[in-house]
Formats: structure tokens, sequence, C-alpha cells
């Protein structure tokens, strides 16, 4: 009984017969959809009716009887009657289409002024990149304001779906999908997955929050900093904890013990593994994190090959921080954990090091990152007070529109073979073209491979994949001092060892009073 | 219309003397002798045989799959606590619908009525000894068995967890037996190659004297509008799916980005076979309904040019929708816009049939034995179907109904109440034909009724949950879709009464149904003029042909419970009571 009443507690009754089931979208597209949906639903009824009334009709009338063993005469064909027939129907999804066509147009152009957000799909999770660097895992969404999302995925086809904002498109690996969005009014609704993409696709879903713009732009700012929470910092393994759900690695790694796509995390660090090759291994530090930045080099028995996605590119520089977070959090599981198992920080609140019980936001970040960022030779980035408009390193500002505009779909920035070329070590180094030439990637080249990568396509990286799309968003009368696209190029400069006057952008990497 | 005897055969006039007339079913007795038949009519049976087979074991997995949702989080394959435990619990969820759709895809839906049907009735229509390459059609059956069984060996192995649509690149990162899959269907695919060749070949050459393509039967012009696409669309399947093979075993980096190649052209590969597929499917079902409504109506057809040239055109014009599948997935919106207007087009065609179908009724003397209560159902399901189609091609619509539970009701209403209802119809309309024997006619009656009633159940529900957002193939789901989801589990069950009913009273008809007689519906094509079962040599004479919907010369003799030429009867006429 409590489950039938529970079930009827579920379904809402008036929304499935008076919205005649399409649910009451909340974009600006919802009315245009809504609308078409029950222009065709009327026209069906009305056919099925017909169609229906008159077999029935029929069966009764002409019912084979004692009385009636054969047909009346009757024409077995009249012209007129079926042209009428065949065109009445022709005209009406004549216009159907024209009515579907003019919407998808419109779906199809997102507006100049958009805000924009990258999407990540992988298996089996969502990723949200906003403008200013945060990401969650929820899909935060400003009210009246048209929103583009920049889709991309790091393994097998993913579908971006909101029934209630009236939105669908398929997120192919390999390119950078888009579509857009204004809601209109606050809510929280459900992205679900609609492409299959195996194991997880059917809860790999996100919770997208609409809301008005003054709150989305703090919920953007807190989620921005996932080292602490209301201002106080947290512990490495309780954010590690955090970053198991955010990165979607509970998707494959329990952490209870139960059986799972891969490796159950409980009582894995410091214990010993055997690998698909036969070979022992003690399960340290050096080996879980090689295990997440570059899971193809080996592989534990038992387990299947190719399914975990490499992490490498989302831990370099500062972000290695969220590598130790994982690594912390996963020792904080195991009973085995030790000093090698453990990785080379401490398991402490970020912000009980120096300098920072001042500046609660971003400096305690990149404080405590200063370590590794410094030893992978890239200059420690200028800090960013919270308040007011400090001056930030351009290339600060390109290794976030590296996540925003969607490079970071196919170019990773670890050495790591991705769609298009890896960044590390890209800047000043040769580059053999697939006309057989050999060039060095200096400003000019690396521009001209932004803004128009028809022009030439470098050995070993498919054609016609990267987008041509960026000489309107970088370069052109909108932007006549291509700022976005040098804070771009200094990024990559930042990234090479061979980095010189001529791969440099013509401004220097200081001033940034935008 | 002049009629020759028709002697050999179980008909009433007979010498009681004479042996027990030699049939093709007992022309031979040994296993050889069915498995390396030439006979165009056991070739028909063993495709029946391996067909109903494979639906019996893709209709358990949809079983499974309904039970599995009877809950959000799955009631069948469900994780331990963990969301990793889910995750690889779903994974055997997966392989159960993926399964699922290949058998009914492959294996039932595309060969079931050409191959059981086509094989068993063309001809005879033809009044034609065999098809015109008997050898060809043994191959075609061989190559489905050996097609069936690379496919349930890649299960044994380890089963395939892709969907049947394959899609890159999943497909080719997937842990699972995707090479011999797509090898079985490979084969399958050749089979299917073939016998639209055979039958294309047939119906040009076969045709008797007298037959002119405007005087067919309308179930041979869609067999032939069928042939035609298997011929023209099957190689492009092959094709990728020996494209799919070599990127999974070589990594050619056609279809896989990390390699530069280019994942939605498969998609485009995929759809334009699959698509024109979906017409392989449902345009021999129309064809039997074009045979089963005017023989029970005792009317002529309404229409006959419209009805066959509307088959063509769905035939050419399905060709050119495949984008249909595929507006969400990035391709550029003016091709969207291409894909859509034609998919409009060649809604019309359908839209012809269905009011042909309702104007041959009228006026007519409508018999309601289980054949024609099939067709009924077509018209009511395929309506639905057909209708759910055209929101489906509208691009705005599209946008929110694509990949959910929407699409998934739509083409079970168009595969499940269009083909398979048109097939089941077939099936009892030629069943006597077939066996020489009636099945329980108000036992049959009853199961249509209920079966109508199941599929309604299933798949309607599964429209409205689509509309509301539910994506398709998903182990878990919402809370809030779960009335839908118990809704339409229900349905299924429903069925799966109905199907066993079904089953056992076909079952008892071969051993205890009573005789058919040469013409039990009052049929006006050819086959209805030889025994039942026919003889080896399908005629004794050449039977004569005239138009296949004039049933004024065909009176209903008591004598043998059938129908007769009106100057070969004997004894008083006596009308037709409705139900026997």
């Amino acid at each position: 009984m409590t489950m039938i009443s529970q079930m009827l507690g579920h379904m809402d009754l008036g929304r499935t017969l008076a919205a005649l089931w399409l649910p009451h979208g909340v974009s600006t597209f919802s009315p245009q959809v809504q609308f078409l949906w029950n222009f065709w639903y009327w026209i069906s009824v009305f056919f099925t009716v017909l169609i229906v009334g008159l077999m029935v009709f029929f069966v009764i009338r002409y019912r084979h009887t004692k009385d009636r063993t054969i047909a009346e005469d009757s024409p077995s064909h009249n012209n007129a009657l079926e042209i009428t027939w065949t065109v009445i129907p022709l005209i009406i999804v004549l216009v159907i289409f024209a009515l579907g066509f003019t919407e998808y147009m419109n779906m199809d152009s997102p507006p100049a002024n958009s805000y924009n957000i990258h999407v990540i799909a992988q298996k089996w999770s969502w990723t949200f990149v906003y403008e200013n660097g945060a990401i969650s895992n929820t899909l935060y969404l400003p009210v009246d304001k048209p929103v583009k999302l920049n889709m991309t995925s790091k393994d097998v086809l993913h579908g971006f779906w909101i029934p209630d904002l009236s939105i669908q498109r398929d997120v192919v690996p390999g390119r950078v999908m888009t579509t857009w969005v204004e809601a209109t009014h606050p809510g929280t609704y459900w992205l679900q997955c609609a492409e299959y993409c195996g194991n997880g696709h059917s809860e790999m879903r996100a919770p997208v929050v609409v809301e008005p713009y003054p709150k989305f732009q703090q919920q953007i700012l807190a989620a921005a900093n996932i080292f602490e929470q209301d201002g106080k910092p947290l512990p490495l393994s309780t954010v590690g904890k955090k970053l198991y759900t955010t990165l979607g690695c509970l998707g494959c790694h329990s952490v209870d013990g139960s059986k799972g796509t891969g490796p159950s995390w409980k009582n894995l660090a410091g214990s010993k593994e055997v690998l698909a090759n036969g070979k022992k291994v003690a399960v340290d530090f050096a080996f879980l994190k090689t295990m997440i930045t570059h899971p193809g080099r080996a592989l534990i028995k038992g387990y299947p090959a190719g399914v975990m996605p490499s992490y490498g590119s989302r831990f370099t520089g500062k972000n290695i921080k969220n590598l130790y977070a994982i690594v912390w959090y996963i020792n904080s599981l195991s009973k085995n954990s030790n000093k090698a198992s453990q990785p080379p920080v401490p398991n402490k609140p970020a912000g009980s090091e120096p300098a920072a019980s001042s500046a609660p936001t971003k400096a305690a970040t990149s404080a405590a990152s200063a370590a590794p960022a410094a030893a992978n030779g890239a200059a420690a980035p200028v800090a960013k007070a919270p308040a007011g408009p400090q001056p930030v390193a351009l290339h600060v500002l390109g290794a976030k529109i590296y996540k925003s505009l969607g490079c970071i779909g196919c170019h990773t920035v670890n050495g790591q073979p991705g769609v298009g070329p890896t960044w590390k070590n890209l800047a000043g180094y040769p580059q053999k073209l697939t006309t057989g030439k050999t060039v060095i990637a200096d400003y000019k080249f690396l521009r001209t491979m932004i803004l128009d990568p028809g022009k030439m396509d470098i050995a070993g990286s498919p054609a016609g994949v990267m987008p041509n799309m960026y000489k309107y968003q970088l370069s052109g009368k909108k932007h006549p001092h291509e700022n976005k696209l040098n804070e771009i190029i200094w990024y990559i400069n930042t990234l090479s060892n061979r980095s010189s006057k001529a791969t440099e952008p013509p401004v220097p990497d200081v001033p940034a009073a935008k | 219309m002049t009629v020759t005897t028709i002697t050999g055969s179980s008909f009433g006039d007979a010498p009681a003397a004479a042996a027990k007339p030699d049939n093709y079913l007992t022309h031979g007795k040994t296993i050889g002798s069915w498995l390396f038949t030439l006979d165009h009519k056991r070739i028909g049976i063993m495709y029946l045989i391996t067909a109903l087979l494979a639906f019996f074991i893709g209709g358990m997995l949809a079983e499974v799959i309904r039970t599995q949702l009877l809950v959000p989080q799955g009631l069948i394959f469900h994780g331990t606590g963990s969301v990793a435990s889910s995750y690889a619990a779903y994974r055997y969820y997966n392989q159960v619908f993926t399964l699922h759709g290949i058998i009914m895809v492959f294996l039932v839906l595309i060969p079931i009525i050409p191959g059981a049907l086509g094989n068993f009735a063309l001809p005879l229509m033809l009044g034609a000894k065999d098809v015109a390459f008997p050898k060809l059609n043994l191959i075609s059956f061989y190559l489905y068995v050996a097609g069936a069984v690379l496919a349930i060996l890649s299960t044994v192995l380890g089963a395939v967890d892709t969907g049947w649509t394959f899609y890159t690149p999943f497909s080719i990162q997937t842990e699972s037996y995707v090479v011999v899959m797509v090898l079985g269907i490979f084969l399958v695919g050749f089979s299917s190659i073939f016998t639209g060749i055979n039958f294309m070949v047939t119906i040009h050459k076969l045709r008797p004297p007298g037959m002119s393509w405007f005087r067919m039967p309308l179930f041979l012009w869609a067999i032939y509008a069928t042939s035609l696409i298997q011929v023209a669309a099957t190689p492009v399947v092959g094709i990728t799916f020996v494209l799919l093979m070599m990127e999974r075993v070589m990594g050619i980096g056609i279809f896989n980005p990390a390699l530069g190649g280019n994942p939605v052209l498969f998609q485009e590969f995929f759809w334009f076979y699959s698509h024109p597929a979906v017409y392989i499917m449902i345009l021999p079902a129309m064809g039997i309904v074009s045979e089963v409504i005017p023989a029970f109506s005792r009317k002529h057809i309404f229409g006959y040019e419209f009805i066959a040239l509307s088959s063509l055109a769905i035939a050419l014009i399905g060709f050119l929708v495949w984008g249909h599948h595929i507006f969400v997935n990035g391709q550029s919106a003016e091709l969207d816009a291409v894909f859509s207007f034609l998919t409009f087009i060649v809604a019309v065609p359908s839209a012809i049939k269905v009011w042909n179908w309702l104007a041959t009724m009228y006026k007519g003397a409508i018999v309601l034995k289980t054949p024609m209560l099939y067709a009924l159902s077509f018209i009511v399901l395929f309506t639905i179907g057909g209708l759910t189609g055209v929101v489906l091609g509208a691009l705005s619509e599209d946008v929110v109904l694509h990949d959910t539970y929407f699409v998934v009701g739509h083409f079970h209403y168009v595969m499940m109440g269009g083909t398979l209802i048109g097939f089941i119809a077939g099936m009892h309309y030629w069943w006597p034909k077939m066996f020489g024997r009636m099945y329980n006619e108000r036992i049959a009656q009853w199961t249509c009724v209920v079966l109508f009633i199941g599929i309604n159940l299933t798949f309607f529900p599964q429209l409205m949950v689509g509309a509301d957002g539910m994506p398709r193939r998903y182990a878990s789901y919402l809370p809030m879709y779960q009335p839908y989801m118990i809704a339409s589990t229900i349905g299924a069950y429903i069925q799966l009464v109905a199907f066993l009913t079904m089953a056992g009273y076909l079952m008892h008809s071969l051993f205890y149904g009573k005789k058919a007689p040469v013409n039990p519906w009052g049929g006006g094509s050819l086959e209805w003029e030889t025994s039942s079962p026919p003889p080896h040599d399908n005629f004794e004479t050449t039977p004569s042909v005239g138009d296949p919907y004039d049933y004024s010369d065909l009176v209903f003799d008591a004598a043998v419970n059938g129908y007769v030429h009106r100057e070969k009867s004997e004894g008083p006429l006596v009308p037709v009571t409705a139900s026997h």
C-alpha cells in the first residue's frame, strides 16, 4: 500500500494530463517547442480518432452476416479522392516541418553576449568549468542570460540533455560541440546523459541549478575554491573525498571494498597488487600517481584495460595539489597506509600554511601549490587577491581560456598525446608539416595555427578537426589588440623549455591591467 | 475468373480410395531431405522455425529488461550499495538490451517476413514451381543460421554491451566480443542481399503469362520494393562493419578520434543502411495487410496503383532520410533541414496506404477472422507509430525527444505494432496453407485482443515517460518515472501470456487441428488454387491468372468448410456464417 501511495506521489497527474506529457520547459526555447508539440498533438488526436472511428464504424456497419455475404458495389479507385488524401497530409506535415525548422535555427545560433561554460563529459560524470576557472559537478546557470556551452568528451559519445530547458546535443570526443540556453525561471532541474556510454550511463546525471545572476556569481566564486568550506581550510583527505565525486572516480572505484569496474580504494594504499603481466608491485605514492596520470602504463590483474581515463592533464601545475588530495583520501581508506604510500605534503588543512590566513580564497590555493609549480619549472603565478581587480600575469589568464574555450578537449599540457598536438614543449620546437616541410613553432606560427588552422597541418594530427571559429573570437574587428590570443600564446610559452623572444607574443607578460 | 482443375489435393471430391496424397511436407522424410532441400516452401518453414526461436530468445530478454525497470535502482541487476558496484552490475543490463536489439532487428524483424512468409508464398502467388535460384535460396538460409550462431557465440564468450547501433568510439573501446558479433551480422547481411536478388529475379522472370506488373498481388509489390532496398543498402552496412572490425583489430583510424578518425562518420554509414532497413521491415508487413484486408472485406482493394507505387516511393525516398537519426550530433543545421524535409515527404505514402485500406473496408462484407483482427490492429498501432514519427521529424521537437523513451515507444509501435503484427497476420493467413491444418479460431481471436492490449500498455507509457524526459538505455532511473515503467512492465507480461498462448494453439493445430480446405478465407491470389499443404511442385498444372482481388466468383461451400469457385461447387450454396 505504501508503495502504491509513494508511486502516486511521484506521478504528477495534473502535469501528465494538462501539459500533454511535455515538461513545462523554462528556457526561451520552451514556449515554441511546447506550441509545436501541442499543434502536432491535436492533429494526431484528430487523425487517430478519425481512422480508428472509421475503422470501427465500417466493421460494425459492414459486418459479414447471413444476409451480407458479398460486398456492395463500390468503385475500386477514385483519383480525386486519392489525390485529396495525399495532398492534405502533405500540407500538414510541411507546416510542421517549417515550424520545427524555424525554432531549430534559433537553437543553433548562440547570441554574441553569451556567458561561456565549458562542459567536460567523461565516463560517468559531468564537470563544468566557468569563466572564472571554477569547477563544479552541478551546472549553475544564471536566469535571463544566454549561456553558451562548449562541450568536450574525454572518452566516448555522451548526450547533454536537460528536458526542462528544452536543449539536447551530443558530446563527441575530439570535437568541441556547442549549444546555448537562456533559462527563464529559477529552479533545480536534471541534466541526464542521453547517448549510451556504458556501465554508468543511467547514473550519469547532474543537477542544474538556475539562479538569479548575483547568486549565480556567488556560487561559482565559492565553487572556485575546493580547499575550504565556509571560509575554513579543509584537510587534504577531505578535499580528496570531494574530488572522488567531482572527478568521477566513484563510477568505477568503490570505497567500501565492493567490486567495481576498477579496483576498490579500500585498503589499497600500501598493499601489494599483482599486475596483468604477472609482476608484483607495492601500491606506493609513485605507483598511485602513475596509475592516475598515465593509466596506460600498468594494469592491475583482473581489471579491463583502457577503461580508466587519463587524468594527467587535470593535475599539472598547481593542480598537482588535487592529486595529493586524492592520494591522501585513498590513504585515509587504507589500514595499510604508510609513509611510502602517502603524498610528499602533509595532510594538513591547506590554510595552515603560512600567509594563507589573511587571504582566504585563492591565495591559500596558490600558496599551497607554490612548491610543486616551481618544481615544474614554470614561473609561479602572481597571486590574485580576492578583493578588487589586481594585476595577473597574462599566461595565468591564458590557462583559464585554455579551459573555457575548450582547447583542453584536444590539447594536453603534459606531453600526453591528444587529438591535437600537446602544448608541452611546443613553442620553439620544430614541427613537421604534412607537406614535408619543417617549421619552428614561433609566435607567428602559433598565431596562424589558432586563427586559421586550415592553412597548415602538423603531421600526425588529424586535419580538419581544429575549429576555425577562433579567428572571430580572438581576432578581427572586435578584438583589435588580440588580448586573449596573446594570453593563450603566453600560456603555451610557459609550458615549453625552448620559449624565446621569437615564440613570445609582442606584449610583455605582466601588465594585464585590463 | 476461369479456373483450372485442381487434382491430387485434399479436395472434397478426391477419390476416397486414393492413397494419402503426397505434399511438400511428406515429400521426403529424412532429416537430410529438410536440411538440403531446395524447395522454397521447406526453406520458408526452416526460416520460420529459426526466426521464431530467435524471437523467443529476444522476447525473453525483453521481459528481463522490463523486470529490471520495475524499480528505479533496478530489480535484477543492481549494486551492493556503492556506486562502483552498481555500475559493474548495470553492465549486464546493457548486455541484455544490446542482445535484445540485435536479435530482434537482425535475426527477427529483417528476415522473418521475406524469409519465412515470402519464401513460402511468393512462388505460389506467382503460380511458379520455385524461386529463380533455389540453391542461392538455401545458401541465404545457412548464411542466416551461421550469422545467428556467431551472434549467440559472442554472447557465450562474453557478450556485447554496445547497443545494437554499435556507435563508435564506444564500440572500439569496450572490452567485449564486438568483432564476433559484427561478423555474425555481416553474414546475416549477405543472406539478406541474396534473398533480395533472388526475389527480384523471380518476380521479373517467373511471372506467369497474363500477370502483368499491375496484376500482381500487392504482397509481391511490397516484397519487390523490399528486395530493392536489401540489395542496394545492405552492402553499406556490411562495409561499415568490416571497417569497424578493422578499426578494432588493426587501428586503421577511420572512426577512432584518438587516431584522427571521425566517430560521427560511423553514424552516417550505419544509418544509411539502418534507416532503409526500417522499410525492409515494414514494407512486407504492409504488403500482408494489403492482402488480408480485401480478402476479409470480400471486396476489391481500393486504389491498387496508389498502394503499389507508394511501396516503391517509400523504398526510394527512404534512402534519403537517414540523417534524421542524428539531428543532435552536430551535423550542420542546413543538412538537418534537408533531412527533416525529406522525412516528412516519406511520411505521406504511408498515410496513403492507411486511407486505401479503410476505403477497401467501406461497403465490404467484413469477416472478423484472426488474420483480419491482426490487420486491423496493425492499422491502429501503425497509425500511432507513424504519427509519433512525425513529431520526431520536426527539428525543434527532436531536440527534446531524441534518445528518450519516446523514441523507444515510437519504434516499438512501428516494429512490434507494425512489422510483427503484420507478420502474425500473415502467419495466421497462410498457416492453413503451410501445414494443412486450422488453428482454434476462437482462442486465436481472443489472443489477438489480449496482445493488442498488452502492446499498448507496454509502449504507450513509454511514449509518455519519454516526452517527460526519461532517456533510453537506462538501467536505473529517477523515481518520478516509476509509475510509467510499472505500467509498461505489466504490458510486457500480458504480451508474454498472449505469445505463449499463441505458441500453444499453433502447436496444437499441427497435430490436432481440423484439416484445412484449399481456400479457407476466400483469397483470390494463386496460392489459394493449390491444395493445403501444396504438393512438392506447387501446382499440378499452371493455374490461370485473373484479378487477385476479384472475389465475386468465390462462394463458401460448407461441405469443404472453405471457398470454392462458383462453377466448381456441388450442392446448394450456403452463406458463410461469421464464425465457426
